[in-house]
């Protein structure tokens, strides 16, 4: 599958420092606060920012228990400039079979008056987004998506 | 979201399995009836038809008796979701990123403000 279909990249420009910016990403108060859209309320349980760090974060739905949202781990980290984590490796670098595997990097870039934020996310591939037990597939998906890539355009 | 989510995992789920694949792959191309559409496969009707159930349950392909023909057809709706979840993904990216800008823009920076 050609990995265009398979990652995304978001920029946009914050008004704001680097510094500023990271701030709100490495710290716990902070990401809590933007991490998961309300209402839904995000936990921060592990923001270990190293190579192998832990990094996980929780949510819930009103009073209920906080169920599991993000569980990876840093792969690196410059601060004010870069950070970097999948969700295919847990704290210490421990293999994990998580629901979606991917890996973020996202980039701080100083600009004159902010910062140019971008966030290039690599999945698998476009058709791991189901649970790990159905993953016995990824042979010949490829030719089906893009039967149906060509179909969906049939249909505009 | 968590619509979506199942609504995904169904499709996904259809797709789980050679011999399904292999029918939407047909059926893309246009409706068949039942017999037609078996034709290329080395099973036996029953079996066959197990694997159209799945993916009438799943909602990826729908079918309409006429008769005592049975045809299949492409449920659009349901595909154009399987075929979109990449751009659903950059959809939270995006949104994720846009509350990132508006925390540190407005209400990070009052709490510093507020803090000096």
């Amino acid at each position: 599958m050609p990995t265009e279909q398979s990652e995304l990249t978001i920029e946009r420009f914050i008004n704001a420092s680097p510094a500023a910016v990271w701030k709100a990403w490495s710290t716990p108060e902070h990401l809590a606060k933007w991490w998961i859209p309300a209402p839904i309320e995000c936990q921060v349980v592990k923001l270990d920012l190293r190579p192998g760090g832990g990094f996980e974060t929780r949510m819930r739905e009103g009073e209920g228990e906080f169920q599991p949202h993000v569980d990876g781990s840093f792969l690196e980290i410059v601060p004010e400039v870069r950070l970097v984590w999948t969700t295919v490796l847990t704290e210490g670098w421990r293999p994990a079979e998580p629901w979606l595997a991917l890996t973020a990097i996202i980039a701080l870039e100083a600009q004159e008056r902010g910062t140019r934020y971008s966030a290039r996310v690599l999945h698998k591939n476009a058709a791991d987004s189901r649970k790990h037990e159905e993953m016995g597939f990824y042979d010949g998906w490829g030719t089906v998506i893009d039967q149906l890539a060509v179909f969906a355009e049939r249909l505009k | 979201m968590e619509n979506y989510q199942s609504s995904v995992d169904a499709a996904f789920h259809a797709l789980a399995d050679p011999t399904r694949r292999a029918i939407v792959s047909r059926l893309t191309k246009g409706p068949l009836p039942v017999k037609e559409l078996a034709e290329p496969f080395d099973m036996g009707l029953p079996s066959f038809m197990k694997h159209l159930r799945i993916l009438e349950k799943d909602g990826l392909i729908s079918s309409e008796k006429v008769g005592r023909v049975r045809t299949c057809r492409m449920n659009t709706e349901r595909l154009a979701v399987a075929e979109s979840w990449l751009s659903e993904q950059r959809k939270l990216w995006r949104a994720r990123t846009d509350r990132l800008a508006d925390y540190v823009e407005t209400q990070m920076s009052r709490t510093i403000e507020d803090a000096n």
